[in-house]
């Protein structure tokens, strides 16, 4: 039950950043300029509104309430509140804490140098990268925001220009298809535990106690044992088949 | 030279194909001595290649520029060190380099074997020599590099400008050495299937030669990353590029691979998950050499490129289907011995961690075969490239990290509450107390806060788990540092694991630091002039030619100030208000608090046979931040155009490497066989490493 609880809400939380992570020219209206970084850091506490700040709060909140938290934290739990904590701090970055020129070299890093096969035109010295990134810093003292100078080079060389596909059309594919996969794995493993945790609490229960441990298992027990003491921490913590928890199966 | 080469060649292909077709009608047809000679006719196809390599380095030596090969990667300029590199310089000599290893590892890894494989050893040497036929018919037949020119001429092209770098010498042969390894894990667990050898026999070769081609190709890659910083001159050390992410992805797999291995050693459960994570790895690999070898995708660094890209997309396809096939027919007998417990067990956190792994492969995978999608379903390219796959994995791999503190921590089968609380307690205080220091230090970006603080959280449970472990022993008697010593070597899988841990918390350290604190400024400044970022202020000295009849190369001297930024508080104002980050300074004259700290020479040639630039970036570091001058152009009016950066934590990122090998050789160091204390009678001896002979 928690797990499949867990699960959906990973998904949602995923899901509503995607979303909003895509509305690109959305957020960067409410925010300022979107550096094209992982997590996009937000300091702006001031923009509480920001789209994807919100939807990503409701989900700890929801996390918090009185019946929400299971009693037992497991590990579901601990990833589920560790996205949470990361969701919860992506936003937007203010402006004037970067420089033109730090933002211009941003911007560099998401433009394609269509002549030096697989190079931003940040990294590369080819004379088109140059002239494109003198276009970039002048644009940027035009005040141009982020998106609209992508959407000038789009224009002028084609998407191919862009290091990262837009959001939009087709390439939303692009950006769907992470999603899925994140949540379908983490979705899958979390199941795969469930499942096999339910068949052998069933099978313990059809037995009545614990199967006879095998001659492996006991030399693996006696090693572990061992291994506890020499770390000198109590039987609990390393492996819990010690004769008080055989008992208990 | 060149028909030695081309007979060892020939040689090759006929012991290979023998061994293959030996060793299956030997086992089909109860032939002992036919599969005894396959056997052996596998250590000989390791002689064939060998003698085709060292005819291949002799022509070199001997600047024999009759071969086409020879003439097109090597120059009687190039310094003779080079030879090495020109070897696998180009596509022929590099497939020839990934056969002599795989030929080497192959003939180790069957003299090594363990006995008790000898019933799926006959399939394992078929599947070896399968994929030595392979290669063996492809340097033949479609790249020999023994073609011959029909004149010969007076000097040969050169050696690729960007390869001649002390880092060339390792970073190729460890990448490709650690992508064709994988390929003896993968034959001996698909030969213990066919022969229907259901039980754990193979753990120990898998893991250890599965962690032998993980760690080569781990340094292998942080190798290149150390190339691309100091020579590329983009800045960076890791681009996303599609050669990169293919030999990042294989590497991932078995990352998984050797954490679930532990799984099935310890608790006999996740066999069918182990065997489909090295099918996976392998296949990984075959299209980690198609993409190499002619691809579809640009790339930064194809050396290698040619037209044996379809070549290369059958074997892989074929290797798919061969090790799917054999998967879904022995699913049935690889059930577990065991179920899971709890969500709150060390096998459930390791599948977690897997199934991690898995979803940054498949990302990545995603996004470099997207633009392919795209060209082909609406006629329009796209690229993708590092801003996407940062965005796409970093959460992920943030969470791979976190695991890497959680799933240690818990015990086998099922934790309890007590000892939770007994073992989180102390991380979970480092992680908050983290935070508050960094937020009280004035560090502004919470994400990068939080990221710290995660790599906080996993460096206090390895010292909480060595701490303790530790205490306990010196308190029967041995010395702290015996003591320590003593813990790392009871078990030296996990203890070696923990110190590749602690590599890769300090590779999230400076991927963290350049990626979220990087500054960075771009301007032109003539002799005597300075350009000022932070509080460095970097002076063009002194210049210099270093051109050679190959090259046109300038150096430059650069001394290297600290300043403090009051002394310039005017100028800085003004870069300010104009948008920089940084300012040109044109009088010379040192303001009160400069203080010298170093001298950087940064370097810019260009290689009119290549048409190609390369650079050396003047580079000043220190564990807390590089400053980094990459010289753009030597401009024609004096003055040297620089991109200066300052890369916080960076230091960190290539000190992570001999912590990461250190590791890896800690985890394979077999365990002595033979315990003295009575208490460890019971202990089951680590037979990691079995070196019996072969009959």
């Amino acid at each position: 039950m928690t797990s499949s609880l867990t699960s959906l809400m990973i998904q949602t939380v995923l899901v509503s950043r995607f979303v909003a992570d895509n509305e690109i020219g959305f957020i960067e209206s409410r925010c300022g300029k979107l550096p094209h970084h992982f997590f996009s850091p937000c300091i702006d506490w001031g923009s509480l509104d920001g789209e994807r700040l919100v939807m990503a709060s409701r989900f700890p909140f929801k996390l918090i309430g009185p019946r929400a938290l299971p009693q037992r934290l497991n590990v579901a739990t601990l990833i589920v509140l560790i996205t949470s904590l990361v969701l919860l701090f992506s936003a937007c970055i203010r402006e004037e804490d970067i420089t033109l020129e730090q933002r211009a070299h941003q911007l560099s890093g998401e433009l394609m140098c269509l002549v030096c096969d697989g190079q931003t035109i940040d990294g590369s010295s080819a004379q088109i990268a140059i002239d494109m990134r003198l276009k970039v810093r002048e644009l940027l003292e035009e005040g141009n925001t982020n998106a609209q100078i992508r959407e000038y080079f789009v224009v002028r060389y084609g998407e191919e220009i862009l290091a990262a596909p837009g959001g939009r059309g087709f390439n939303r594919l692009a950006w769907i298809v992470p999603v899925v996969i994140v949540v379908g794995a983490i979705g899958i493993a979390l199941f795969t535990i469930k499942n096999m945790r339910d068949s052998s609490l069933k099978k313990q229960t059809a037995a009545g106690t614990s199967e006879a441990v095998s001659e492996y298992e006991s030399d693996l027990d006696d090693y572990l044992a061992k291994v506890d003491r020499d770390l000198g921490i109590s039987d609990d913590r390393s492996y819990s088949t010690d004769t008080s928890n055989k008992e208990n199966l | 030279m060149a028909d030695l080469g081309i007979m060892a060649l020939l040689l090759g292909v006929a012991l290979s194909a023998y061994a293959a077709v030996g060793a299956i009608v030997g086992e089909k047809m109860r032939m002992a001595e036919l599969a005894v000679s396959a056997h052996r006719a596998l250590y000989m196809t390791t002689a064939s290649a060998a003698v085709a390599s060292a005819a291949l380095i002799y022509a070199f030596v001997q600047n024999d520029f009759s071969i086409e090969y020879v003439a097109n990667h090597s120059n009687t300029f190039m310094d003779r060190a080079f030879v090495w590199v020109a070897f696998y310089a180009g596509n022929e000599g590099s497939l020839l380099y990934i056969l002599l290893v795989l030929a080497v590892i192959s003939a180790i890894s069957i003299w090594c074997a363990p006995k008790r494989l000898a019933r799926s050893m006959p399939w394992t040497i078929a599947i070896l020599a399968l994929t030595q036929l392979f290669y063996f018919s492809v340097l033949v037949f479609s790249a020999s590099p023994f073609e011959l020119l029909e004149s010969v001429p007076e000097d040969g092209r050169g050696i690729n400008p960007l390869l001649t770098h002390p880092g060339m010498f390792s970073h190729p042969p460890l990448l490709m050495g650690g992508l064709i390894a994988i390929t003896v894990p993968f034959a001996f667990v698909s030969g213990a299937l066919i022969a229907g050898n259901f039980g754990d026999d193979w753990i120990d070769v898998a893991r250890v030669s599965a962690i032998i081609g993980w760690g080569v190709l781990g340094t292998g890659m942080l190798l290149g990353a150390w190339w691309a910083y100091t020579i590329l001159g983009w800045g960076g050390y890791w681009a996303w590029d599609p050669i990169e992410n293919v030999a990042l992805m294989p590497w991932l797999v078995m990352t998984a691979f050797i954490h679930s291995i532990m799984v099935q050693k310890r608790r006999g459960m996740f066999r069918m998950w182990n065997v489909a994570l090295l099918n996976i790895g392998f296949v990984l690999a075959q299209l980690g050499m198609f993409i190499n070898r002619g691809g579809p995708v640009v790339s930064v660094h194809s050396f290698a490129a040619s037209s044996l890209g379809l070549i290369f997309l059958s074997f892989m396809l074929v290797s798919l289907v061969f090790a799917f096939a054999l998967f879904l027919w022995r699913m049935p007998q690889m059930k577990s011995d065991r179920n899971m417990e709890s969500f709150m067990s060390r096998e459930a956190s390791f599948l977690v961690n897997n199934f991690l792994f898995l979803s940054v492969m498949a990302v990545t995978l995603w996004g470099v075969l997207f633009p392919l999608f795209s060209d082909f379903a609406r006629d329009v390219s796209v690229s993708v490239s590092a801003p996407y796959f940062d965005r796409a994995n970093g959460p992920v791999l943030l969470g791979i990290v976190a695991m890497m503190g959680i799933g240690p921590l818990l015990p086998w089968r099922k934790a309890s509450a007590r000892s939770l609380k007994q073992w989180f307690v102390l991380p979970i205080i480092v992680l908050i107390v983290t935070v508050v220091i960094l937020v009280v230090l004035g560090v502004q970006r919470p994400v990068a806060i939080f990221s710290f603080a995660v790599v906080a959280f996993v460096a206090a449970s390895i010292v909480e788990e060595w701490w303790r472990g530790t205490a306990a022993r010196h308190r029967s008697g041995d010395n702290w540092a015996l003591a320590w010593w003593r813990l790392i070597n009871g078990n030296r899988p996990r203890h070696g694991g923990y110190i590749v841990h602690i590599s890769i918390l300090m590779l999230g350290l400076g991927i963290i630091g350049t990626n979220f604190y990087q500054q960075r400024t771009d301007g032109a400044i003539g002799l005597g002039e300075s350009l000022i970022i932070d509080n460095y202020r970097v002076e063009y000295v002194d210049r210099g030619d270093a051109s050679r009849p190959d090259r046109i190369a300038q150096w430059a001297e650069m001394s290297v100030y600290q300043i403090d930024p009051e002394d310039y508080r005017q100028e800085i104002d003004f870069a300010r208000a104009q948008g920089s980050t940084g300012f040109t300074l044109k009088d010379s004259t040192r303001r009160p608090n400069d203080e010298m700290i170093d001298t950087i020479e940064p370097w810019h040639g260009f290689y009119l046979d290549f048409n190609m630039a390369s650079v050396r970036s003047g580079i000043r570091s220190t564990i807390v931040e590089d400053l980094y001058v990459i010289p753009r152009d030597f401009l024609s009016d004096g003055r040297v155009s620089l991109a200066v950066s300052i890369n916080p934590l960076a230091w960190w990122l290539w000190a992570s490497g001999p912590f990461f090998i250190i590791g890896t050789m800690v985890a394979l160091w077999p365990q002595p066989a033979v315990e003295k204390r009575p208490a460890r009678s019971s202990l089951k001896p680590d037979p990691s490493i079995e070196t019996e002979g072969e009959e």
